[in-house]
């Protein structure tokens, strides 16, 4: 059977990356063709189930992942400051690090899984700190409410605020484990609480160095 | 969409449009949005009534009569609850809608598990793109194969697991 031309623009559609004209295009397109609109829903259903019980999924593939990341880690270690470390010899580190010398260590904590288009359908950026305690993203304008939402298989935990950025709790700090994956996403409603627009969720791990 | 008699077939146009109305008002305003089906029963109504009276005069498909009407609706509900942040609209579809959940959670199940027994070919292709979500060109890199061919390999694998689901 012929591939339909539009097939290809189905993932950019739900995930929010088609230009309003192909959006509507598209889903006009949808409602004129079974086939197309059969393969959206399913594929839809794909990245739900995928979404929702990925972990346990791909665990396989994960428990991989993080032993290769642990390799890493462990070279990251010696540069990870203890106390018996001098002063003298973190500030070498630091210099050695900010003048590049070593410019491929990109292991921090926590590492932020942010690629060009994981912010999805909509106009949140989200602009992830060093340490976890704080969470940014770019602020839409005035009078705008967020809900960041952390999860883990589940949803974990979740706070509203009118500011760009959010800070972790102690006691959700002391429920998440090193090097599990988690994943935050922020929401922005209008002040009389309509969605306005909402990030797509993004990884990270928490990896404790200390 | 006729019958013979060259009325519309009413049950065979819901029956085959109720689906997508649903799939488009759930996307656009999410759907933990509990109004999302009141929504739906309205734009078929609509559709129907236009249909049954005459208004739809056959100019386009019934399928682009249906979705225009759909799309209209759907601006009208968000501009009636977005009066102050205008600028963000017609609709943000975020995706993937954390509320949104699929609704026989046997057959999520069902997928999961499938979705395990993928060869690691697949199922990687799956982790990087969806699960991690990586871009295109991202996944591409990591696994030294071209943009097009991420493509095709999750297309190739949702075939599969098309076929798996039908054992």
């Amino acid at each position: 059977m012929r591939k339909c031309r539009y097939e290809n623009l189905i993932d950019d559609y739900l995930f929010g990356r088609l230009s309003k004209e192909k959006r509507e295009e598209f889903e006009e397109h949808l409602f004129n063709c079974p086939r197309c609109f059969e393969e959206t829903k399913e594929r839809n259903e794909l990245i739900l189930v995928v979404k929702d019980k990925g972990d346990s999924i791909f665990k396989d593939i994960r428990i991989e992942e993080e032993a290769k990341s642990r390799v890493s880690e462990k070279i990251f270690g010696f540069l990870s400051p203890k106390p018996l470390i001098s002063a003298a010899t973190t500030a070498a580190l630091v210099l050695i690090i900010v003048f590049g010398i070593i410019p491929n260590v990109t292991h921090k904590t926590p590492e932020f899984i942010v690629s060009d288009d994981a912010v999805r359908g909509g106009s949140i950026t989200l602009i992830s700190e060093a340490i976890p305690s704080e969470f940014k993203w770019e602020a839409l304008g005035e009078d705008i409410v967020y809900k960041v939402f952390i999860y883990n298989d589940e949803l974990l935990w979740e706070k509203s605020t009118k500011n760009n950025y959010i800070s972790l709790p102690e006691k959700i700090k002391a429920k998440m484990t090193p090097g599990k994956s988690y994943s935050w996403q922020v929401k922005a409603f209008s002040s009389q609480g309509t969605l306005i627009s909402a990030s797509s969720k993004v990884q990270f791990t928490w990896q404790n160095i200390n | 969409m006729k019958k013979k008699d060259n009325s519309y077939d009413i049950e065979k146009i819901t029956a085959e449009y109720r689906p997508l109305v649903t799939f488009k008002v759930k996307k656009s305003i999410g759907a933990h949005t509990p109004e999302w089906e009141d929504i739906v029963n309205e734009i078929m109504l609509n559709a129907i009534e236009k249909i049954k009276s005459g208004q739809f005069k056959g100019d386009s498909s019934v399928g682009t009569f249906i979705y225009t009407i759909t799309r209209r609706r759907i601006v009208d509900y968000i501009r009636r609850k977005k009066k102050i942040a205008v600028k963000y609209l017609p609709d943000s579809d975020p995706f993937p809608d954390p509320h949104e959940q699929i609704e026989d959670k046997e057959r999520a199940e069902l997928l999961a598990k499938k979705l395990e027994e993928l060869k690691p070919k697949y199922k990687t292709i799956l982790y990087l793109y969806y699960y991690k979500d990586l871009s295109r060109k991202e996944v591409a890199k990591r696994l030294g194969i071209s943009p097009r061919n991420v493509s095709e390999r999750v297309h190739y694998a949702q075939k599969l697991l098309r076929k798996l689901m039908k054992k």
